[in-house]
């Protein structure tokens, strides 16, 4: 590959490239390919060798609809661009046979665009169909068949194609349809609206202002704004489809180190790992410090369990977090970077060590970046599973290849960090969002957000949620907003209970708070933490006590052992939960958790030790019911609830407050 | 084999030669055979037993040598490719971790010579990690993802299902070193809770009923409640 030039980059940047005219994109990150997108992959492959027409087959990151793997998306056969989700070797096959040769959508496998239309600018070509209600009384097919038979009756049979949609994007709300290509969302339908649309909508063009589905959707992409759409092995596909390293051709060109530091207080991007400690003080801070040689580290060590938004980044767009980590670099005077990132993710390492390789091939790394005064290294490092990894000093006793201890701080990492040297940490996230407050400028990405936390954040939602996936939103929309009308409620339409936020570091926000706006400061103030972006929807069959031993025995696990309140105090509450779960609990065990977990909040070293008591103390806030019920209820109802071997729905609703504790279902 | 061994001896004692083609359970039985009978083990044989002795201690020696310049060689190879790095060591140990599956003794002993580390300081970081295995893998790996996703929709019944089947703890291998069982943090395929890995191949929406089926794939545990 020929060394890139700054001239090479402006010509890329005026002439955009677009995707082939056919084309079929696999997704293929670590979550599809374990639902199997490489059989997928490979079917569809097959298929293409004796399908008459031809189409590019193309490899992509993952768009984040986790609940559909393994996902691909067509364009092709003059059909509008779908997804289709669960694609299984049969379904691959027949993708490219009525998709692609024959000209039809496939039934019960599409995953709607979230694109919202208001008004029909072309011909209706498909209408796509969803009972978005309960399961028990599904009436997609009922509808599927009305509207054929309506469709007939005008003699349109032939020009639109009905097709039963997997998921529409819109939850609770009967039976929708959405009318392609116009992405025109109609909800709430009762069987007299099949006649109504087809007659203004299909043949008139006409919209149905009372059925309309005028929510337009919440998520907004920017870090996420190239996952599912570009080859993370292809730097060729990030360089004119992505207009990459365009932000790192402006800092370098037409910006100083200060002025990027400048754009990003602009921006008001806060760190993403959790902490949300302001990005532009923490360069500015490592900026300052005089020293021979500074660092700039990306930590990849994302530990939380149920969390995968910096997995999917680092596996769907590495070049966008390596862009980031150059400018970052760039801005506080940094000539070598190390990714940190966990040994459990082989194929985040795999893409993002491909993508340090080619950036090296065209010049982006090396002496004398695009021919300026620049150079930069960047290199991958592998964590090795301890959670106490993520945090910044122990971090960078893992790198210098010791024991992941933390060390006191200060002296922080800005000022002493890796060999001794200033060194500053960024999240992937946070580095995913750099290029693009570059290219777009820090006005722009300030536009989203609330006053103090702006910009957009990634939630992994999962759980027993109905749709796990990955959510991009602005900083501001609701938790209700996130569950409800994105990932479309709880599984199986049972009642929420909760939701856990900043995994075995956060805590709990019960069913009353479901309307708090999501910002670093409301979450901390309901006893939780922004956390990485995990997001754990809990129902009612969850007992809380119970959740709150899991994360603990997580952090006990994790505890590294140096300091005592965390080694030993999280070892005795982990024994109090025990003996409350077994329905042995005290009276005054209540007050005992209590006093260590402020002594851990106080007295720990690190962030492990400190937050490792939040779990525990937020359950206690919201549900202390719950653990009361143990106390009193004694053995006989601990057995109750967590039963030896009873699946988890048939002791469903025995979670009971103290007074009619034991009350079973 | 052993009575033949113990006949031959009754009818003709003095067959020295043949020694050489038993294996060390007969020679043993040859030993005690001869004591039994004479009170003493004769001298040619005995003379002959520990010349035996020292043929086959001088090959086995070869063998070590051999293996351990085989050690050296990988663990130099390692090394050298990392060698210029700072703070390699964690990056070593998981070269050789993907090539041995563990860290097995010779070689974290190998290592801290190549490196000039004290073998403490190289212990001291792998039983800090979880990732680094000191003992060798069983032939098939059965792991199950315990993340929150997984453990609220309920891998506890999977674990629980899976100590039944194989008759092992998670972190243990069953004893004719067929299957491993392990238990993981999250491998962050959320979206097919609850997940379990077997073989390197990921099963999602996993049921307590389906794991018989998914670990009869791969092979049969032995020894187990059924």
């Amino acid at each position: 590959m020929k060394k890139l030039t700054r001239e090479d980059l402006e010509q890329l940047a005026a002439n955009p490239a677009s995707d082939p005219p056919e084309w079929v994109r696999v997704q293929l990150d670590t979550g599809g390919i374990a639902a199997g997108a490489e059989a997928a992959l490979a079917a569809l492959a097959a298929a293409r060798e004796k399908s008459p027409r031809s189409f590019a087959l193309l490899r992509a990151g993952s768009t984040g609809f986790s609940f559909a793997d393994p996902v691909v998306e067509v364009s092709a056969g003059g059909l509008p661009r779908v997804y289709y989700g669960r694609v299984t070797t049969e379904v691959a096959a027949a993708i490219v046979e009525r998709h692609i040769d024959g000209h039809q959508l496939l039934d019960d496998h599409i995953v709607a665009t979230r694109r919202r239309g208001v008004a029909i600018g072309s011909p209706v070509t498909h209408i796509l169909v969803r009972d978005t209600g309960p399961d028990a009384a599904d009436q997609t097919e009922f509808f599927q068949f009305s509207f054929n038979e309506e469709l007939k009756r005008r003699g349109l049979a032939d020009r639109v194609q009905v097709v039963r949609a997997l998921d529409l994007g819109v939850y609770g709300r009967g039976t929708a349809v959405q009318l392609l290509p116009s992405a025109v969302t109609y909800v709430n339908l009762l069987a007299p609206d099949v006649a109504r649309i087809v007659a203004e909508s299909v043949e008139c063009g006409r919209v149905l202002d009372d059925r309309l589905w005028k929510v337009p959707d919440k998520q907004v992409r920017i870090v996420l704004r190239h996952c599912g759409s570009l080859d993370p092995d292809r730097i060729e596909d990030y360089l004119t489809l992505g207009r990459g390293y365009q932000g790192l051709k402006r800092a370098l060109f037409e910006l100083t180190p200060e002025k990027v530091i400048a754009e990003m207080k602009t921006s008001g991007l806060r760190g993403r790992g959790g902490a949300g400690f302001p990005t532009w003080m923490k360069w500015q801070l490592t900026r300052g410090q005089a020293a021979a040689q500074r660092y700039v580290i990306c930590n990849g060590d994302e530990g939380d369990p149920g969390a995968f938004m910096d997995r999917s980044v680092l596996e769907s767009d590495p070049h966008a977090v390596l862009e980031g980590m150059m400018i970052a670099a760039f801005a506080l005077g940094a000539s070598k970077g190390y990714f940190y990132i966990r040994a459990e993710y082989p194929k985040a390492v795999e893409r993002i060590e491909r993508a340090i390789e080619q950036a090296r091939a065209c010049g982006l790394l090396g002496p004398n970046i695009l021919g300026s005064a620049f150079s930069f290294e960047a290199k991958v490092r592998l964590g090795a599973g301890a959670f106490v990894c993520g945090e910044e000093t122990a971090l960078i006793a893992s790198i210098e290849g010791r024991r992941g201890s933390p060390s006191p701080r200060p002296p922080y990492p800005s000022v002493r960090g890796l060999w001794g040297m200033p060194t500053a940490i960024n999240n992937v996230e946070t580095l995913a969002c750099v290029p693009a407050i570059l290219t777009e400028g820090g006005a722009w990405f300030a536009n989203f957000g609330t006053e103090t936390s702006k910009g957009t954040k990634v939630f992994a939602v999962t759980g027993k949620v109905r749709n796990a996936q990955l959510v991009e939103v602005p900083m501001g929309t609701t938790l209700r907003e996130i569950i409800h009308e994105i990932c479309g409620g709880v599984f199986q339409g049972r009642p929420l209970k909760a939701v856990q936020t900043g995994g075995p570091s956060g805590g709990v926000i019960p069913i009353q708070h479901l309307d708090t706006p999501v910002s670093y400061e409301t979450l901390q103030q309901l006893g939780s933490i922004m956390g990485s972006g995990g997001m754990l929807v809990m129902d009612q069959t969850d007992s809380m006590v119970e959740v709150a031993k899991f994360y603990l025995k997580f952090c006990v696990d994790e505890s590294c052992g140096k300091c005592a309140p965390c080694r030993i105090g999280g070892y005795q509450l982990l024994q109090i939960l025990e003996r409350i779960s077994r329905g042995r609990g005290a009276a005054d065990d209540l007050l005992q958790i209590r006093r260590i977990c402020l002594a851990m909040q106080r007295a720990s070293l690190c962030g492990l030790g400190q937050t490792a008591a939040n779990p525990v103390l937020s359950t206690l806030r919201y549900f202390g019911d719950e653990y009361q019920a143990f106390i009193t209820g004694g053995v006989a109802y601990a057995r109750k609830i967590t039963g030896t071997a009873t699946p988890a729905a048939t002791r469903a609703p025995a979670l009971a407050g103290p007074g009619n504790g034991g009350r079973a279902s | 084999m052993k009575s033949a061994a113990s006949t031959s001896v009754s009818t003709t004692p003095h067959r020295s030669p043949e020694l050489g083609r038993q294996d060390e359970a007969a020679l043993l039985d040859l030993l005690q055979e001869l004591e039994q009978r004479h009170g003493f083990v004769p001298r040619e044989f005995s003379d002959e037993v520990s010349r035996l002795v020292e043929v086959r201690l001088d090959r086995l020696r070869r063998i070590q040598t051999k293996l351990d310049s085989t050690t050296r060689r990988d663990v130099q190879q390692h090394v050298a490719h990392w060698r210029n790095e700072e703070g390699n060591l964690i990056m070593i140990l998981h070269a050789i971790q993907n090539q041995h599956g563990y860290v097995p003794r010779e070689v974290a002993m190998e290592l801290s010579r190549e490196l000039g580390v004290k073998l403490a300081r190289i212990y001291e970081v792998i039983t800090f990690y979880h990732y680094f295995k000191l003992q060798p893998p069983g032939a098939h790996s059965i792991t199950v993802c315990n993340g929150t996703a997984c453990y609220l929709k309920g891998s506890t019944e999977l674990l629980q299902e899976c100590r039944t089947r194989l008759g092992i703890a998670e972190g243990q291998t069953t004893a004719d070193r067929q299957f491993r069982f392990e238990v993981v943090r999250c491998i962050g395929c959320c979206g097919m809770a609850p997940a379990m890995v077997i073989d390197g191949k990921t099963c999602g929406h996993v049921k307590p009923a389906d794991v018989a089926g998914h670990i009869a794939a791969v092979g049969q545990p032995k020894g187990a409640a059924a």
